[in-house]
């Protein structure tokens, strides 16, 4: 079946629209002094290094790691944790120590964040944990077992009585 | 699987659809709230429900949180063809890949610049209003096109199942979706009880508890402000002008007028909002006291010195609501000094950042 036409017409008509509102935002952005200009894309840029250079490369070598230390049938979950683990980290880093903090409003960032952010771990590997035990005392389909086994589930020889 | 076979359009495409939403949630809710505080006559903003700021604004910081797993699954699915051959290329590839940093920048620029500043943490050091509001044009502009390059490939992808190869062992494609998911909610969970009652207790990341004096948060502090003795000055007199018509009122004399209680909301920019019970005179009373017309905007100028929030309009819409105060109780109690004392406006559907606190003269604008 042929693509119908409006396809094309609606990638154009998105692409000339983004190209719009980008330019528009860079107009706005040109309105501020060279100097704000500069901080503002750096800002932006650093992000970028930062996980293209550090973030994203680090995880890569987590995961490579991970992956000779823990059973095939426990990455998906322990992987699931680990992310969970690194959002909660990214959310808790401007309220962590309390960088913003002034002493004269003490209704701003009026948490224990340290013990949040432990509590909120704690949860997500007890979470694990319970899935775990729950994948192991649970009755399982013989299909979801054949999928959790991994070359190194089968074992060489009869177990010896 | 292999991570390489894990990663791949179909994760791509539906995480990316996700992050769409959010983005196009985040960016459209901001938009209202930049068009509130910056009002252009072909701009509507209603009255009712008294609580749509609270959710509009909510829903911007909530939607910005829910973007940060997405983005970083989305960044994770498609990194290595950072390194993909050739890598600089001819021109049409060198725009794409200028495209995608575009692209990148901006969003990683309004995620991160967004976080910091509900947590009030100023650590950019150029002004957040402004380039948070310019980038994000360039953000949503470069999501547009980036949808618009890429449609036949999401169409396709989505058309697709998720695992195309029966997965023999380890996670699946379908996992790492409900990984994503599940990390959503739980970065939602854990900051969004800063504006749903409900989650409050749980939000444990969340900037603001919800607590503060009289059970309300404060954003500018009395001390802050600078009117620790104007505020309390037993010369204190609130006035009302309409053109050359002029009438002064003491803290007494407020209180001697007809007072309404009305339940509103307080809604910040920065995404918390807690509801409470305001009394005090109506602002449309004190407008007829000087005569002024239905029909014309009202200035909100504050005893604070000269800054950008010392002085308010409210639109003609919002200034002859009933439900418009000028309020001197907060839950039942005379309004703390951090909450505006002697007097302060609250009104329906306004950012807090508009309910002008410590109020020292209230103009009707000549029309």
């Amino acid at each position: 079946m042929r693509a119908p036409p409006s396809g094309a017409i609606t990638r154009i008509a998105l692409i000339v629209l983004g190209l719009i509102l980008g330019v528009y935002g860079a107009v706005l952005v040109w309105e501020n002094p060279p100097v704000i200009i500069m901080r503002i894309l750096v800002w932006a840029l650093v992000g970028v290094v930062l996980h293209d250079a550090v973030f994203a490369p680090v995880c890569v070598a987590l995961g490579f790691a991970a992956r000779r230390l823990i059973p095939g049938k426990w990455w998906a979950p322990i992987a699931v944790a680990a992310f969970c683990s690194v959002v909660l980290a990214f959310l808790a880093i401007p309220v962590y120590g309390k960088p913003g903090i002034r002493p004269d409003n003490l209704t701003v960032l009026d948490r224990n964040y340290p013990l949040g952010l432990s509590i909120s771990l704690a949860i997500v590997w007890l979470c694990l944990l319970i899935y775990f035990l729950a994948a192991r005392l649970l009755p399982v389909r013989q299909d979801e077992m054949v999928q959790q086994q991994s070359a190194g589930d089968v074992e060489p020889q009869p177990p010896a009585v | 699987m292999t991570t390489t076979a894990l990663r791949g359009t179909a994760v791509t495409a539906r995480v990316g659809l996700a992050l769409g939403v959010a983005v196009a949630v985040c960016f459209v809710t901001g938009l209202i709230s930049h068009f509130i505080q910056h009002p252009q006559p072909w701009f509507f903003w209603p009255t009712r429900p008294v609580w749509l700021y609270r959710v509009t604004q909510g829903l911007h910081v909530i939607s910005g949180i829910a973007a940060i797993p997405l983005i970083t699954v989305k960044l994770w699915s498609v990194w290595p063809k950072l390194f993909e051959r050739p890598i600089i290329g001819g021109l049409v590839r060198q725009i794409e890949r200028l495209s995608i940093l575009v692209l990148v920048g901006s969003m990683l620029f309004q995620l991160s610049t967004g976080l910091l500043n509900i947590a009030q943490w100023y650590a950019f050091k150029f002004f957040f209003t402004t380039s948070h509001y310019a980038m994000a044009y360039v953000a949503a502009g470069a999501v547009l096109v980036h949808i618009g390059v890429k449609l036949p490939i999401i169409r396709r992808a989505l058309g697709e199942p998720v695992d195309d190869t029966p997965v023999l062992v380890g996670p699946t494609r379908r996992s790492v979706l409900r990984g994503t998911w599940l990390a959503v909610a739980l970065a939602t969970v854990v900051t969004a009880g800063q504006t749903i009652p409900l989650l409050r207790k749980v939000s444990v990341l969340a900037p603001r508890s919800g607590q503060g004096p009289q059970g309300v948060p404060i954003n500018r502090s009395a001390i802050a402000a600078g009117v620790l003795r104007s505020a309390r000055s037993p010369d204190y007199r609130l006035t009302v002008t309409n053109g050359s018509t002029r009438r002064a009122f003491s803290f007494a004399d407020l209180q001697a007028m007809p007072q309404a209680t009305h339940r509103l909301p307080i809604a910040c920019v920065e995404g918390w909002s807690v509801d409470a019970e305001w009394t005090g005179v109506v602002l449309a009373d004190l407008v007829a006291a000087v005569g002024g017309s239905r029909e014309s905007d009202v200035r909100m100028i504050s005893l604070e010195p000269p800054g950008p929030y010392s002085r308010t309009v409210v639109p003609a819409r919002h200034a002859r609501d009933a439900k418009t105060l000028i309020a001197l109780k907060l839950n039942g109690q005379t309004l703390d000094l951090d909450h505006g004392y002697p007097c302060r406006l609250i009104a329906p559907t306004r950012p807090g950042v508009l309910q002008t606190k410590w109020l020292s003269r209230i103009e009707v604008v000549a029309r």
